[in-house]
């Protein structure tokens, strides 16, 4: 029974919001919006269950003399401290408001600390995106050559500077790709796989005035714009289908009840 | 040129009005279209819609359009009264324009919303197709899967984890349970609990949402009771932090760094927090696995940990580990259903190529 | 030689974080401002509030909140500034409940610089739940939606609230979307109301609003930081998206190098494997 009764209940929620889908005819027509309402009214009381496995798990802590302890403690202070202001303000403010103008926890809880904490961690992403780029994009093989060359084009057009310093950047590049080939081929026996080497080589010094001098000095944004319209766009939609369609064998399973862990 | 002489004569010009019960919906609705004269859209400057439930009775304004329109959807009508429409048209403060319905329009409730057709025959030609390679999946045991190397490092990254004596941090995104890929999340969590049992090692789950969490604590511990150490489980390791984005990555970062896991899964939904959370966890020189179908965020998982489930790979992860033959062939057909999908998405690329419409009008549902 | 540039494949990010640091730092302190040639999208913006006769009533909506101040805040700061230096009139309200203090302070703070009174100059509207109800109900009648203002002053008693009944009054909706908000603006306020819309989008969001401008459904589109700083520059401030152009440049300059120079490290070590 413990089993059947929630695997009965998934069933025959799952297929009924399949068929409102198809049929506008009450009952059927608002059962999407009403079993939302019930689903954010379920959520409502489970932040309570979350704030006390929050603060269960660090008192627990403190208790403990864990060595995190003195984090807990700050933890709790605050959310205490948090809740307690908030609900003066709600009492003491004209507007009955803890946001508005006239209310301390506006001012110096918003913004001093709010504002600041939110956007240092949103900002800390720019160290990451250059620790992750200087990473991840290696020309380990063509492919990934492609990626790196493609990346750096979309950077270079997206800002002001970026067209003045095109031709360099892609010189210094097509320089290094150059140098590497013709490195390669000093170490090759074969002839004709050593031709294609330097030929390769020769081919990328061609390419920097045409390309760098050129084409992407007068036409990097145009060129960065493409990039991201049309083959990044055509990736991204390829990988959408998939999930799209991963998704509905995902709710089919759970719906006939296949796929169940998350129930004992 | 009619126009501009009736109005140069001061006289009101006709207005053909036809209101009908709006098709497909879930009734209490009455669309009215009228005619509109080129000539006019210049110089419309409101448009009254007036409505009565009788022929004969005084009517009443229910809306004033600003623009030149010439369809108005009442959504207050109600079901099985007959309405009778009249439109005014005026040009500042001159009536220009009127007309009325001839006939009376009801509303009603309909049974089958026809916009959907496609979607229908879809799901129809999906279902048989995932129920036959089910069929087929409890005669034939042998479905090949191809591999995917993500999940076969769960094993590893466990092992590895465990012999440096390190916890395991598994992160669920910011998805709700009402999210696919928090469901597909927690058949991947079942595993690594399962084998983290094995091992006796400890696996923390800092949660996003409360409802998450409870799901997350039977799932680990159901993991822990299938490897017969269900003594190992501690619940106070699946714990609530904050429904707040960059509060949630602050603290999960905070965990990585203080308890220094040999492995990491970030598994489930993401936004901006992605990188910021594998980031961290290279950093602490964590062995990461991690999977989403969040694609704005799949570059930075390829970026910055050891293993990514690609999307559909990660809804797959339930089948693949379980290798139970119901879920594999709900993949196979899944597989199939996508090559008509690829022949359907070409023939439509190039019927719309060639200015025929008919596909893309069938599939177009609203 | 060798080994000098084996090394330049793993250098230790906290090198890389401090280059970030400085990249951004310097140019920022040094407050110097990249000569700009403005977008023709954000000139087409400028132009349209340019148009705007004296006395106009614009509304502006803060849909984001601090996450991303960086990019908004300075187009919503240059908004007012060029509003009030032309004598528009400003109603504010937002669906984003976090953001909204950062709107109220900015329109608080820089209506002080010109001199404009609350009530017949400006008017903060503040917050109400629903955006797709509340952009539609806003189009119908504003007292549907706020009886009052933020502090629950009635809208008839604020001399600017008693001449807007709907969107026929409002010349100019400016929206700042860090979101999907944008759309719902669009989707009623335009398709519905034939409200006149002029977004303020974050990087990430600007492409997907870019299709609206094609379409005509948004006057314009004033995107990312360059857009703002795009918009400063045409209104005649240096603001804070002025003095962001040239550490943005120069940042994507320094990962840029990075990159080459880990390729070099990756390439040198590659060779000497083999």
């Amino acid at each position: 029974m413990k089993k059947e009764v929630p695997l009965a209940i998934t069933f025959i929620s799952g297929l009924l919001l399949v068929l409102a889908l198809f049929i506008p005819h009450k009952p059927f027509g608002n059962l999407e919006e009403i079993f939302n309402d019930w689903f954010i009214i379920v959520s409502g009381f489970t932040l309570l269950l979350g704030i006390d496995s929050l603060l269960g798990y660090n008192f627990h802590k403190i208790k403990r003399k864990d060595k995190d302890a003195p984090f807990a403690l700050i933890l709790i202070l605050s959310f205490f401290i948090t809740l307690a202001w908030g609900i003066i303000e709600i009492l003491r403010t004209p507007e009955h408001n803890p946001f508005s103008p006239s209310s301390t926890f506006s001012l110096y809880f918003y913004n001093y600390i709010f504002i600041p904490l939110q956007s240092t961690m949103f900002a800390i992403l720019s160290f990451f995106i250059a620790s992750a780029a200087y990473r991840a994009f290696r020309a380990k093989e063509i492919n990934s050559a492609l990626l790196l060359v493609s990346a750096v084009l979309v950077m270079l057009g997206r800002v002001p500077l970026g067209q003045d310093a095109a031709p360099y950047v892609i010189s210094v590049i097509f320089l290094i790709f150059a140098v590497y080939f013709y490195a390669e081929s000093t170490g090759i026996t074969e002839t004709r796989t050593k031709l294609i080497y330097i030929l390769v080589a020769l081919i990328f010094v061609a390419l920097i005035y045409p390309l760098g001098w050129v084409y992407f000095k007068k036409h990097i944004p145009e060129f960065a714009d493409w990039l991201m319209n049309i083959p990044q766009m055509a990736g991204k939609r390829g990988i959408m289908i998939g999930i799209a369609l991963g998704g509905i064998a995902m709710s089919i399973r759970i719906i006939l009840g296949i796929e169940r862990t998350y129930m004992k | 040129m009619k126009l501009i002489l009736l109005l140069f004569l001061g006289q009101v010009a006709p207005v053909e009005v036809r209101a009908f019960d709006t098709p497909y919906d879930a009734g209490g609705s009455i669309t009215i279209i009228w005619e509109m004269d080129t000539a006019w859209v210049a110089k419309v400057s409101r448009i009254g819609i007036f409505r009565a439930s009788a022929p004969g009775l005084q009517d009443s304004l229910i809306e004033t359009l600003y623009k030149p329109d010439s369809v108005y959807v009442d959504n207050s009508a109600k079901d099985n009264v007959p309405y009778y429409y009249r439109i005014v048209v005026y040009s500042d403060d001159t009536l220009i324009a009127e007309g009325k319905t001839a006939s009376a329009a009801v509303s009603t409730q309909q049974w089958f919303n026809g916009k959907r057709l496609s979607v229908l025959i879809i799901l129809i030609i999906y279902t048989v197709f995932l129920l036959y390679f089910i069929m087929r999946a409890r005669t034939n045991k042998n479905l090949y899967i191809r591999k995917i190397a993500g999940l076969e490092a769960i094993d590893e990254a466990v092992g590895r984890s465990t012999e440096m004596g390190r916890p395991i941090v598994y992160i669920m995104g910011l998805g709700y349970i009402s999210d696919i890929p928090t469901v597909a999340s927690l058949a991947i969590l079942k595993r690594v609990a399962y084998k983290a049992a094995e091992y006796n090692a400890e696996v923390v789950v800092p949660c996003y949402d409360p409802i998450v969490m409870v799901a997350a604590q039977e799932t680990v511990k159901e993991g822990f009771v299938e490897a017969g150490r269900p003594d190992l489980y501690k619940e106070s390791d699946i714990y609530y932090l904050t429904s707040d984005q960059f509060g949630y990555a602050a603290g999960v970062d905070g965990i990585m760094m203080r308890q220094k896991p040999g492995a990491v899964f970030l598994q489930g939904y993401f936004y901006a927090e992605s990188l910021i959370l594998a980031e961290t966890g290279h950093s602490i020189g964590a062995i990461q696995i991690s999977g989403t179908t969040a694609v704005t965020q799949l570059p930075f998982f390829i970026a910055s940990t050891d293993y990514t489930l690609i999307g559909e790979e990660m809804y797959a992860a339930s089948a693949y580990l379980s290798r139970d033959a119901l879920s594999l062939g709900t993949i196979k057909g899944e597989d199939y259903i996508k090559m008509i999908l690829v022949v359907v998405i070409l023939i439509g690329a190039l019927m719309e190529s060639a200015g025929i419409r008919i596909l893309t009008d069938f599939f177009s549902i609203f | 030689m060798v080994n000098f540039l084996k090394k330049l494949a793993g250098i230790d990010r906290r090198i890389i974080y401090l280059a970030v640091f400085l990249a951004t730092a310097v140019p920022i302190l040094t407050k110097a401002i990249l000569k700009i040639e403005p977008l023709p999208e954000v000139r087409k913006a400028y132009e349209y509030i340019e148009s705007l006769p004296e006395g106009s009533i614009v509304m502006v909506s803060i849909d984001y909140d601090a996450a991303s101040m960086p990019e908004l805040q300075p187009m919503l700061e240059t908004f007012l500034h060029h509003s009030f230096r032309k004598n528009l009139k400003v109603i504010m309200l937002g669906h984003w409940a976090l953001g909204l203090p950062l709107g109220q302070q900015a329109l608080e703070e820089i209506a002080k610089k010109y001199n404009k009174k609350y009530g017949e100059d400006y008017v903060f509207l503040g917050y109400r739940p629903g955006v797709a109800a509340v952009i539609i109900n806003l189009g119908k009648e504003f007292r549907n939606v706020f009886s009052g203002d933020y502090a629950y002053t009635p809208l008839d008693s604020l001399p600017l609230m008693r001449k807007v009944r709907n969107y026929k009054e409002i010349k100019l909706l400016y929206g700042l979307e860090a979101g999907a908000v944008g759309d719902s603006w669009i989707q009623y306020g335009y398709a519905r109301y034939n409200l006149p819309i002029i977004l303020g989008t974050t990087a990430v969001m600007t492409p997907d609003y870019y299709p609206y401008m094609q379409a005509n459904q948004v006057i314009s589109v004033i995107g990312g930081l360059r857009g703002a700083a795009d918009y400063e520059t045409l209104v005649g401030i240096s603001g804070q998206a002025s003095i962001g152009m040239l550490p943005q440049s120069v940042i994507h300059l320094v990962i840029i190098a990075f990159i080459i120079i880990g390729n070099v490290g990756f390439l040198v070590l590659r060779r000497a494997k083999k």
